[in-house]
């Protein structure tokens, strides 16, 4: 059995260990150097993935290719953005606990055996390791109310997808007799002849990740926790578990499911109108700017689920694609958010940001760039992500698809183009707090990778290609 | 490799200026934007002497794939052959001095990092549109420039002027810039690639191409090379396209220098040169590129002479030059305007900041009816610019004499009509241009003081970092002439510009541009003189003339002091009719009809905004709730699916 | 009457049921809330155990055990979140969990 497939979370998860030693042993303050080790191991992690070679292991449990690379890579670097973000943030705001970081890593772990899963059965630990970190990490402001309450709501409705999820596992196995990926295509290859609990229970396994990619109407979760949990969670929220949960999505709707596309296809163009529209509207009224982003990530998936619903390899590429540009804006506009602090109070609102454009014209420029990104203004990442995703749909005949996204992509740009007002021609409010180091590296690389990926982007196409390509066969 | 140090050099001195600027203090800007064009211009011209005169080979460096979608294939290259190689040579020398000069000149400047970063950018653009292998990064280099010229031209933001200034360039640059794309789109439809070296190997197969417009049908290379040209005529200002150039004035002298000599309006120029091979095939497009181009040198050379800003006298000049160029290039001496190009890039540089030197004296005064007497008192200044004119005029044995000769000499030499045409119109505008030049120097520098005194009392040299950039471009406009004649424009030209210019094979302009009769050889100094020696008459000998012309031909006067009506001509046929057509289609279509629909779609999406912030109760019961009609929803649709088929 | 696969699985649907029902209509507790996820879980447990009798296949068998761990698992956590919203709200009623919404 070639059990060095799986070195990379084996090495983060021993590493994880080594640090929780290291915080409780050590009687000083160990934050900053946890989350120090934190970033370390991730590196350590990446270097293991990109050197790992591909194969099936651990009897049909565990795969390495080109697709899980790709994933993992992108995951590690959300997560180590995520681990940077936190650094001042958790300082300001009396959370310097080394557990932080070491929660980090040990999501992060069940997101690299998500990607990695070609069974249902690691697909479920993977998951739930993933999740049951971050349900503790949203209720990590222990004396807060707003985050204890953002912890209970999403550890409640969280276990009731993974039940959910569950139940549709455990009504595709019994169906089909099998939970390795493999067999499962083999066993569905005819459509014609699949039960109707097999069907259900496809719904309910769908529901269970669409919970954790937040899109409708699994959504509900999603702008209070992003609102009540502190802000750096938020942060990781929204990048790294977003890709680890789409991806595996798209595994588990490619590969074992592939080829009942018949069935589930309406389901996700369903799901991906909802979530746009949902997306779209729900963002126009809000005033707190992390409530905005939870809204502007369920349209976010939305659009990645365009791509998904297409069902071809362009589709999948695309996702690919978006989610990298994703992951970049994402972890910028939060580093952002999270520089928006006078006099050591953190602020939510976006009216606090009126006259950012004279007082800080560096965040001011940084804001504008991952929002008229998120936009999907070109020359910015955002665009190109939309690109791909809405040509992938037309080449699949979607029309309506590739339709609804274009108008609700205008309806997003109006709030996106507000907060660019509010920061460049509304009267200002005093300067915000300098801004760390920290934050400045993540969103400088940030924008720099937003503004300046359309110089070189055929290595990110390329590999994003390849990716596509293994998880097709 | 020194070739691609050459080209990104500047990219990282602007971005550190630009970044880190602030941060570091314009002092550390500027000196490492600096020591960024300087080692951008040693590593140039290494990479030029070791192509032409080492024997090196040209070729292409590859710096990655860009784009790959399908049949398109788009890779960063940098060309490397003779007329990318000159180009970048030329640029990046005389890039580097006018930043060295700007170091005296934005002195008492408050944002000189930014002033640095943005010059930095320019260069880097234009040498990113000069090296380019495929269209695609070409146009990149051409629409950075254009960018960099609108940062530039409007530096000074807080002047409305240089603001209205710098959105006209990029307005109209943007109409040349529709051809240029409409241009690379056709031929990509025609050579199935835009990759420079497919499109040349392509030429000869493509011969009987036709478009189908209207039901007439056009030879694909005259259509793609009108568009070309259309595209070269809104970066290098020619008729028609002209009018931002003369107000691209208000951004600061030595980005005007750069703008005019090194950059930017040459790019139209090397255009022509680098479609050779595909403009030796469209002799319409060809001609129609001569005619503009004498037409405007003929204009640019009127307006010049009646223009009472010593740097718009010099701007239209540069109008007036390019014109020059663009005929050479008409009648198929591609060599020749190259040539004119490169001593043009000296002499006029020389001309821009010796002016920029001249309004420094004079504080920051531009008009030259409030100058003159002032030779004697900053006499570095007085010398260069005798240096220039006498270049720009074309007398023996200055840069200007050579290139200009030769381009007469070519456009007599092809024999055609056009050529002819394009022969007088530029030898009247030599003996304009040697007028106009003269009428500058005599107003500028000699006669009695015309400025207050107290700003007399402060007319004085500009320092070594000024005057030394001045007496190297001075250098540069005397032997750039006498070095360059012969291999550039010499029957052994191949050797020079290797396989970089391509000639149809009936083309042998540069043959007998040598056999020329001697009277044509001779014209263009005779004229040159006899414009100085009227100038001399105008201004020195009897300056009551001047007036008493003027007074008794009122209307030409004006005619010419309006530059010939072309922007109250644009202003009444074209922004005017959009002003109106806009407030028609604002009040009717805009705020009636547009405005109604997304008014009711904006009301719905309000309305529907609020019903679903509604449904977010914040309570875990609904959220639930949710999931499971959700869950129930999709497997019902599921099961539906499965009934149906 | 035997006891064959369908009753199982009808158990396991009803348990479902119930545990959803309970998270939604539960208008009192949080306590109860974990207790129906807990139900949930069973059901999903008892259709694996089921099916894995009556394919003859251990694996449905073996990923109970893991359910089980992770049911421990999530119990704990959500225990210890319920306790520090105590700690804050100084109630579990679900009602009251309604700070944040729209």
């Amino acid at each position: 059995m070639n059990w060095t497939l799986a070195l990379p979370e084996i090495v983060l998860a021993c590493c994880g260990m080594a640090i929780l030693l290291i915080g409780v042993l050590q009687k000083r303050d160990t934050f900053h150097l946890c989350s120090m080790l934190t970033v370390g191991a991730f590196l350590i992690t990446a270097e293991l993935v990109v050197s790992g070679s591909p194969g099936l292991g651990y009897n049909g449990l565990f795969t390495v290719d080109t697709f899980s690379t790709f994933v993992k890579l992108l995951v590690l670097v959300a997560a180590t953005l995520g681990v940077i973000l936190s650094l001042d943030y958790n300082e300001h705001a009396n959370l310097r606990r080394f557990e932080f970081p070491v929660l980090m890593l040990y999501s992060t772990v069940g997101m690299l055996v998500m990607a990695s899963a070609s069974n249902l059965m690691s697909l479920y630990l993977g998951l739930e390791l993933q999740s049951l970190s971050i349900y503790v990490l949203a209720a990590f402001a222990r004396d807060e109310l707003r985050s204890s309450e953002a912890g209970l709501k999403y550890f409640v409705l969280g276990s009731l997808a993974s039940g959910l999820l569950l139940y549709g596992v455990s009504l595709v196995y019994g169906f089909s007799g099998t939970m390795e990926f493999a067999r499962l295509a083999q066993a569905l290859s005819n459509p014609a002849h699949v039960s109707p609990g097999l069907t259900v229970g496809v719904v309910f396994v769908i529901a269970g990740l669409a919970f954790k990619i937040s899109a409708v109407p699994f959504h509900m979760w999603t702008p209070d926790v992003y609102e009540g949990a502190p802000t750096p969670v938020t942060a990781f929220l929204s990048t790294a578990p977003k890709v680890a949960a789409i991806a595996l999505l798209m595994r588990v709707m490619a590969t074992p499911f592939g080829h009942l596309l018949v069935q589930w296809q309406q389901v996700i163009i369903l799901v991906s109108i909802l979530s746009m529209l949902l997306g779209a509207l729900g963002a126009i009224g809000q005033r707190n700017i992390k409530r905005l982003m939870a809204y502007s990530s369920i349209g976010h998936m939305g659009y990645a689920l365009i791509g998904l619903a297409a069902g071809s390899e362009a589709g999948l590429r695309g996702v690919l694609i978006y989610m990298l540009t994703y992951v970049f804006m994402s972890a910028g506009t939060f580093a952002c958010i999270l520089a928006m602090r006078r006099r050591g109070r953190m602020l939510e609102q976006i009216s606090d940001l009126a006259g950012l454009s004279r007082t800080d014209p560096g965040l001011a420029l940084a804001f504008a760039i991952f929002m008229f990104s998120m936009a999907g203004i070109p020359p910015f990442t955002g665009f190109f992500g939309k690109y791909f995703i809405f040509t992938s749909a037309v080449q699949s005949g979607l029309w309506t698809l590739a339709v609804i996204g274009v108008l609700t992509s205008v309806v997003g740009a109006f709030y996106y183009i507000r907060i660019i007002k509010v920061i460049y021609f509304d009267a200002g409010g005093a300067e915000f707090d300098h801004c760390p180091a920290s934050l400045s590296v993540v969103a400088a690389a940030g924008a720099l990778f937003t503004t300046f990926f359309f110089v070189l982007p055929a290595p990110f196409i390329a590999a994003a290609d390849a990716a596509a390509k293994a998880l097709l066969l | 490799m020194l070739f691609a140090v050459a080209v990104f050099a500047p990219l990282f001195g602007s971005a550190i200026a630009g970044l880190f600027g602030k941060a570091i203090g314009d002092r550390a800007a500027q000196a490492v934007s600096i020591l960024c064009m300087l080692l951008a211009s040693a590593c140039g011209v290494t990479a030029f002497v070791q192509l032409v005169y080492l024997g090196g080979s040209p070729g292409v460096v590859s710096l990655g794939t860009w784009v790959q979608a399908g049949s398109f294939h788009v890779d960063w290259a940098l060309r490397y052959d003779a007329l990318s190689a000159v180009m970048v040579a030329m640029v990046t020398t005389v890039a580097t001095l006018i930043h060295i000069y700007s170091l005296g000149y934005m002195s008492h400047d408050a944002t000189r990092w930014r002033f640095f970063s943005y010059l930095s950018l320019f260069s880097f653009a234009m040498l990113m549109l000069v090296t380019g292998d495929n269209l695609l990064q070409l146009f990149f280099g051409w629409e950075g420039v254009g960018l960099a010229s609108y940062l530039l031209i409007g530096y000074w933001y807080d002047r409305p002027a240089a603001c209205a200034a710098a959105i006209k360039a990029f307005l109209v640059n943007r109409i040349g810039d529709l051809g240029f794309a409409l241009g690379i789109a056709l031929v990509f439809f025609t050579f199935g690639s835009i990759d420079l070296s497919t499109i040349f190997a392509g030429v000869p197969q493509h011969q009987a191409d036709t478009y189908t417009l209207f039901g007439t049908s056009w030879r694909a290379y005259e259509v793609i090379g009108t568009l070309l040209f259309i595209g070269a005529m809104g970066k290098s200002a020619q008729l028609g396209l002209h009018v931002w150039l003369p107000d691209a004035m208000e951004g600061p002298t030595p980005v005007s220098a750069l703008i005019h000599a090194a950059t930017m309006v040459t790019a139209g120029v090397f255009l022509m040169a680098r479609f050779s091979p595909v403009m030796e095939y469209a002799p319409y497009a060809l001609a129609f590129v001569t005619f503009i181009g004498a037409s405007t040198a003929l204009f640019a050379a009127t307006v010049g002479c009646v223009q009472n800003d010593i740097k718009r006298v010099i701007a239209y000049s540069t109008c007036s030059q390019l014109g020059y160029m663009f005929i050479a290039a008409g009648v198929g001496a591609y060599q020749a305007s190259m040539f004119h190009l490169l001593t043009h890039a000296f002499f006029k540089a020389l001309l821009f900041l010796a002016a920029g030197s001249v309004i420094h004296a004079m504080s920051d005064e531009q008009d030259i009816r409030r100058m003159g007497g002032i030779w004697k008192k900053i006499p570095i200044t007085y010398g260069v610019f005798w240096v220039g004119s006498l270049a720009l005029a074309g007398i023996y044995p200055f840069a200007g004499f050579y290139s200009k000769d030769a381009i007469l000499e070519a456009a007599y030499a092809a024999h055609t009509g056009i050529g002819t045409y394009g022969f007088w119109c530029g030898l009247i505008a030599a003996f304009l241009t040697a007028f106009y030049s003269w009428r500058l120097i005599i107003l500028t520098f000699h006669g009695k003081p015309r400025a207050d005194a107290h700003t007399m009392a402060h007319v004085h040299e500009s320092p070594a970092v000024m005057t030394i950039p001045l007496i190297l471009l001075a250098v540069g406009a005397t032997v750039t002439g006498f070095t360059f004649y012969e291999p550039l424009t010499g029957p052994n030209w191949t050797q020079f510009w290797g396989h970089s210019i391509q000639l149809a094979a009936g083309n042998n302009v540069l043959e007998t541009l040598h056999h020329v009769p001697d009277w044509v050889e001779l014209s263009p100094s005779l004229v040159g003189i006899a414009g100085i020696l009227l100038a001399y008459l105008y201004y020195v000998a009897a300056p009551r003339l001047p007036v008493l012309v003027a007074g008794h031909f009122p209307p030409v006067y004006r005619f010419l002091l309006n530059k010939w009506y072309f922007d109250e001509l644009y202003d009444a046929v074209l922004v005017r009719p959009s002003f109106a057509l806009a407030r028609v289609l604002w009040k009717v279509g805009d705020a009636t009809i547009i405005d109604g629909v997304p008014n009711g779609l904006a009301a719905l999406t309000a309305g529907g905004s609020a019903q679903v912030v509604k449904l977010q109760t914040g309570s875990i019961a609904v959220y639930a709730f949710a999931m499971l009609i959700g869950v129930v929803v999709l497997s019902l649709l599921v099961l539906l699916l499965l009934v149906v088929r | 009457m035997a006891v064959d696969l369908f009753h199982y699985l009808f158990v396991a649907a009803m348990l479902l049921v119930m545990g959803i029902f309970g998270i939604f209509l539960n208008r009192k507790n949080v306590i109860v809330i974990l207790m129906s996820i807990e139900l949930i879980l069973l059901a999903a447990n008892l259709n694996l155990v089921a099916f894995s009798a009556s394919l003859d296949d251990l694996v449905g068998q073996v990923f109970v055990m893991f359910t089980l761990t992770v049911a421990a698992a999530e119990a704990a956590i959500g225990l210890a979140i319920v306790v520090i919203y105590f700690r804050n709200r100084g109630s579990i009623q679900v009602e009251d969990v309604n700070l944040m919404k729209g």
